[in-house]
């Protein structure tokens, strides 16, 4: 980098390398600084979770003048309750969403990519048209049905959909991964006399653990970061996962603590951010090919 | 997404002689047994709601009562007496407008940059990735609200040279402006289809224009933007999508509000307000399905005019 005015003299010789090298350095440059502006509000957030309450505002540097952890522990208890109590039921919506999700759609696209029925076509042509729809259109009428069902002021009503495989996109991404899979094995199986949910258990689902675990990851991520379902279902405070105690916290705190909602801020994206440097390679491909929305 | 066609056995004089359940047990159910969950759900939760919304539609209904006939009253109320609906229909357009096409081009921009074959792509293709797994987070929507604050982040950058930044977020001239921000900082998920996009295109396509004379900029408009057109309008319609049903930053950022002067209204906001605030379900209903009309009229619109720029090779 420090040579590159001297480089710049030589562009109109047009060397074609010292040119080429030119162009990788300042494509570096352009990159490494989007890469920074990008990443500096997440690092400043960090940094402030960990600054003396007074610097907050008045720092615009990444590493705190002397680091506290006093943030952590005020924002943890900030709330009349605690944020132990958030997290566990963040985790256990979650981690029943992901079982929920991983079961019923790898039973319909098993369905939709390997067995022969009548109707076949029409049912996988509207599964896709619900992919489109906003979930808005069917959001009253839901909550009716739950409410009649009492099941408001309980996480059945973000859980149960997951098992009956509502979320359509993770059924399309396993219909697509389900394809290449060789159906050699599928008839070889069927010769030995084995039904249909016999090579679903047996054969599809083990060879499909790199599309399970894509869906796994991201019904994860999305169901902790989910806001708008415990926005309307919960509105006891012991029912709150981690999004509404968030919430809660900028209301009712005001502008008093910035120092504790930051550091909870913090530790709400831990986890995705545990899964991102885990599973990137697994999430990127799953963007790659099927195209997700985020 | 075209459905697979798996070639059906030949009608043997076996099968022939079975009787019409026998058949139906051994070839359909299977499949529908397996669709069981699924078909729940689809006729519990989607199809059954749908057709009940619409109906509400057509209704006053404060959840404690019965429905109560309206009409079109809900609709007639919505596009000639309510200011909020236009004003949050304006927000949603706006929005929509601006941060799709700047996403996209963003997007479209770095996967570019980042398919010249750079050392580190993997890493920074990461680092773009990060604000789109973390961008829908409530954490991100109070970061954002800090840093657009009028003692935020942005302006103690610009206080550096000497300018001072006006409140962004309680300025009804900049507010929605930062939602649009925070929907291009997320560029990273379509850059990543992007660059998948970018690497299915033969390279010898672009050593034959070279040797033809054709200048990096000529090979960027006729082999690199058509070639890639698939994929620029598969991106276009998930995003737009996206940004229609877009809720949660403006929810935080406005407090619930929608404020200031309804400039942060998105359209999902006010329906939440109308269901969930007035409990006004039947017009709440009426505005879902208008959502939908939408989004559906969209999303037509775009595969009926796709056939005149986007270009498939067949």
């Amino acid at each position: 980098m420090t040579d590159a005015p001297m480089k710049l003299t030589v562009v109109g010789v047009e060397t074609p390398k010292l040119r080429k090298q030119l162009i990788s350095v300042v494509s570096h440059a352009l990159l490494i600084g989007a890469s920074i502006l990008m990443l500096y509000p997440l690092l400043w957030m960090l940094a402030a979770s960990f600054r003396p309450e007074n610097e907050i505002f008045t720092s615009t540097s990444l590493l705190p003048s002397e680091w506290s952890i006093d943030a952590y522990f005020r924002g943890w208890n900030g709330l009349r309750t605690s944020f132990s109590v958030f997290f566990t039921n963040s985790f256990i919506i979650s981690i029943l969403s992901v079982i929920g999700n991983v079961f019923a759609c790898s039973l319909a696209a098993f369905a939709f990519s390997r067995l022969e029925f009548r109707g076949r076509k029409l049912w996988f042509a509207l599964m896709l048209m619900t992919l489109m729809l906003p979930y808005q259109v069917t959001l009253i009428p839901q909550y009716v049905l739950f409410r009649q069902l009492g099941w408001v002021d309980t996480f059945l009503p973000l859980v149960v959909p997951k098992f009956l495989a509502a979320d359509a996109f993770f059924i399309f991404l396993m219909v697509q991964f389900f394809r290449g899979i060789p159906k050699e094995l599928d008839e070889a199986a069927m010769m030995d006399g084995a039904g249909p949910w016999r090579i679903y258990w047996k054969i599809m689902l083990p060879l499909s653990t790199p599309v399970l675990a894509t869906a796994a990851i991201f019904t994860f991520i999305w169901t902790w970061d989910d806001f708008f379902g415990p926005l309307i279902y919960l509105n006891k405070m012991s029912d709150y996962t981690v999004m509404l105690g968030l919430r809660t916290f900028t209301d009712s705190t005001g502008t008093s603590d910035y120092g504790g909602l930051f550091a909870m801020s913090v530790l709400s994206i831990v986890p995705i951010f545990l899964f991102f440097l885990i599973f990137q390679r697994l999430l990127i491909e799953g963007i790659a090919t099927t195209g997700m929305k985020r | 997404m075209s459905i697979q066609n798996v070639a059906s056995a030949p009608p043997s004089a076996e099968a022939e002689k079975v009787s019409g359940w026998r058949r139906i047990w051994q070839q359909d159910a299977p499949g529908y047994l397996f669709l069981l969950p699924w078909f729940i759900g689809f006729f519990g939760l989607t199809l059954g709601p749908m057709i009940s919304s619409l109906y509400l539609s057509f209704n006053h209904f404060d959840l404690l009562t019965a429905p109560r006939w309206a009409g079109l009253d809900n609709y007639v109320r919505m596009f000639t007496n309510d200011p909020k609906f236009s004003a949050s229909m304006r927000v949603t357009l706006f929005f929509v407008v601006f941060s799709v096409p700047l996403k996209l081009a963003f997007a479209l921009g770095v996967a570019l940059l980042l398919n010249r074959g750079m050392k580190g792509l993997t890493v920074y293709r990461s680092l773009f990735y990060l604000p789109s797994l973390l961008g829908a987070s409530v954490a991100i929507a109070i970061l954002w609200r800090q840093i657009f604050a009028g003692d935020g982040l942005v302006n103690k950058f610009l206080s550096i040279f000497g300018i001072v930044g006006p409140s962004w977020i309680s300025n009804p001239n900049y507010s929605l402006w930062t939602l649009i921000v925070l929907s291009i900082w997320q560029f990273g998920s379509p850059m990543i289809i992007f660059l998948a996009g970018l690497r299915q295109i033969p390279q010898d396509m672009y050593e034959a224009a070279s040797l033809d004379g054709a200048s990096k900029w000529r090979q960027f408009w006729k082999i690199t933007l058509p070639l890639l057109t698939p994929v620029v309008f598969f991106n276009a319609i998930i995003q737009t999508i996206e940004a229609f049903k877009s809720f949660t930053p403006a929810f935080i950022i406005s407090g619930g509000t929608g404020n200031p002067i309804n400039s942060t209204l998105f359209y999902t906001l006010y329906l939440y307000q109308e269901a969930f605030g007035f409990f006004r379900m039947g017009y709440a209903s009426a505005l879902a399905w208008v959502l939908l009309a939408l989004v559906a009229f969209f999303t037509a619109f775009s595969f009926l005019t796709s056939k005149y720029w986007v270009h498939y090779d067949d």
